[in-house]
């Protein structure tokens, strides 16, 4: 039945379904994975690093994107379109800064992307955006926030969330694992992301790209021995986990 | 017969079955029969012994008697298999299966390197009725009872017991529920009618169906009267992929696998290192 009713985007089937926007979903899960945590103080972005070919310049494979100075946004799903939808908020960034001398809030330009995205699925002759995206930053009251897009144009905040390959294993990881004491401190919630990521990443630390943004401070991007620390550091915390647990039990 | 507007009186395409027409159609030129049976030839499922490369006379389970037989289609499948059981004792080579189709990535027909042949049978040192085989390759419709005639022969014993391990894409799951909100991976089974163990999972519901080499096998396995099992994970993620594999633990506890599988923690540190050596990844999804 599917078959009769997706080869348009605009063609609702008798079921209610828009088959070409839950395929561009398919489309999501073939990016790498990434993660998104809100801390109280810090935003943590992570994600799974794509192997890049012995010829490649690493520096121009980068899921993790800055959209202003307090907003940055990781993608899973295809590269172009992701480019496109970046370049588009970015100049949306700028115009709102100067328009009403205020940058933008982290909702603002997450409903601008949900919007854009929107749009192309309910024009003929176009497809839905294939990207999902992981939103994060602080508003100017100092709060940090967290939002996900997907290609149907829906947005909402989360505290935590994942996109992309195996996102389900990772988010059931956090909702196992974010607590108030997890995100306490800034470290703590880096570790987070690296933790949930280590579940599904397959290779271990050196395939993790992190970036945070602190209140006030611009976006930092780790940089791969920063990141190894902080893996020594969880392994290191899971190996005295595991001693405390073998001693009890004898 | 028809007449046409131009005045010609042309042959109406018919269906029904004339005399003449069977003959003229079945004739077939010389040519035609050259290449008919050339692409025959290149599609042949030729079985080889290790050592020797020669092609085995007989069917590989009626040249050697079998117990347990595990079948892994489909890299993820082989993976587990590679690392969960492969790891826990000494397996030998006994013969690997060479064919060539149009999913091939060479064109090459006469020399199949090993790597793409990846149809490998392997037999346990300790207990050589138990066999294994690894088949990373595409088995094309046309190839299946060849492959089954070569591996288990015109008539086969009915006292052995098949497992097949098996990965498809979730999207090919039909129910009534979203695929969002399924949790893949996970696992179903379907069985013949002569096993008569549990399966380890819940088994397949209507209306799906299995496909390609599993489904040939299992009903090969149905009609002897083979006591079978296939276990079908269901996945978005089709390329080599930790999470998928490790859909497949909860086989290990099986009777199927029961005294084949020794050390878990080990086989999933060798798990992890197979999924390093992996391809670089298209440019067009990040």
């Amino acid at each position: 039945m599917a078959s009769r009713y997706d080869r348009a985007i605009t063609v609702f089937s008798p079921d209610g379904h828009l088959f070409q926007v839950e395929y561009a979903q398919e489309a999501v899960k073939k990016g790498s994975t990434a993660v998104g945590i809100r801390g109280t103080n810090i935003v943590v972005l992570g994600v799974e690093k794509k192997s890049v070919a012995k010829l490649q310049d690493e520096r121009t494979v980068r899921k993790i994107c800055a959209l202003d100075d307090h907003v940055c946004m990781a993608f899973a799903g295809l590269t172009a379109d992701a480019r496109v939808v970046i370049n588009r908020a970015r100049v949306e960034c700028q115009s709102h800064k100067l328009t009403v001398e205020d940058p933008v809030t982290v909702e603002y330009i997450t409903r601008f992307i949900a919007t854009l995205k929107q749009k192309y699925t309910q024009s003929n002759g176009r497809r839905p955006f294939g990207i999902s995206a992981l939103i994060v930053g602080f508003d100017d009251d100092g709060i940090s926030r967290l939002y996900q897009t997907d290609p149907s144009g829906t947005y909402h905040a989360w505290k935590a969330n994942a996109i992309g390959r195996n996102a389900k294993t990772v988010r059931e990881f956090l909702e196992k694992n974010y607590t108030e004491d997890a995100i306490a401190s800034d470290s703590e919630a880096i570790k987070l992301a690296i933790k949930a990521l280590l579940e599904v990443v397959q290779s271990g630390g050196k395939n993790i790209e992190l970036a945070i943004i602190r209140r006030n401070q611009p976006l930092k991007m780790f940089s791969a021995k920063e990141v190894e620390l902080y893996v020594t550091e969880i392994e290191k915390e899971k190996e005295e986990a595991e001693k405390k647990k073998s001693k009890k039990s004898v | 017969m028809a007449a046409t507007f131009f005045g010609e009186v042309v042959k109406a395409p018919c269906r029904e079955e004339e005399e003449e027409e069977e003959e003229e159609g079945r004739r077939e030129t010389p040519e035609d029969r050259e290449v008919r049976q050339q692409l025959a030839r290149k599609r042949e499922v030729r079985l080889l012994r290790r050592q020797t490369k020669t092609s085995l006379e007989v069917a590989l389970l009626e040249k050697y008697p079998c117990s347990k037989f595990i079948i892994a289609i489909g890299n993820n499948a082989v993976a587990f298999l590679s690392s969960f059981v492969m790891n826990s004792g000494v397996w030998e080579e006994v013969g690997c299966a060479k064919l060539w189709n149009e999913w091939c990535r060479t064109t090459d027909t006469t020399h199949l390197s090993s790597t793409e042949a990846f149809c490998v049978f392997y037999h346990l040192k300790s207990n050589p009725s138990v066999f294994l085989c690894q088949c990373s390759c595409y088995v094309a419709e046309d190839q299946q009872y060849q492959w089954l005639e070569k591996v288990f022969g015109s008539c086969p014993r009915k006292n052995m017991q098949i497992t097949i391990l098996t990965c498809r894409h979730v999207t090919d799951y039909k129910t009534s529920e979203s695929t969002g909100s399924l949790p893949s991976p996970f696992l179903k089974a379907l069985k013949t009618q002569n096993f008569k163990d549990s399966a380890c999972c819940p088994l397949l519901e209507q209306p799906n169906i299995v496909h390609d080499l599993p489904a040939a096998v299992l009903s090969y396995c149905q009609v002897w009267k083979i006591p079978a099992i296939l276990y079908l994970c269901y996945t978005d993620v089709m390329k080599l992929d930790l999470i998928t594999v490790e859909a497949f633990k909860p086989i290990l506890s099986t009777r199927s696998l029961k005294g084949l599988v020794k050390n878990i923690p080990q086989s999933t540190e060798i798990l992890k290192k197979l999924m390093t050596t992996n391809e670089i990844q298209s440019n067009i999804y990040t």
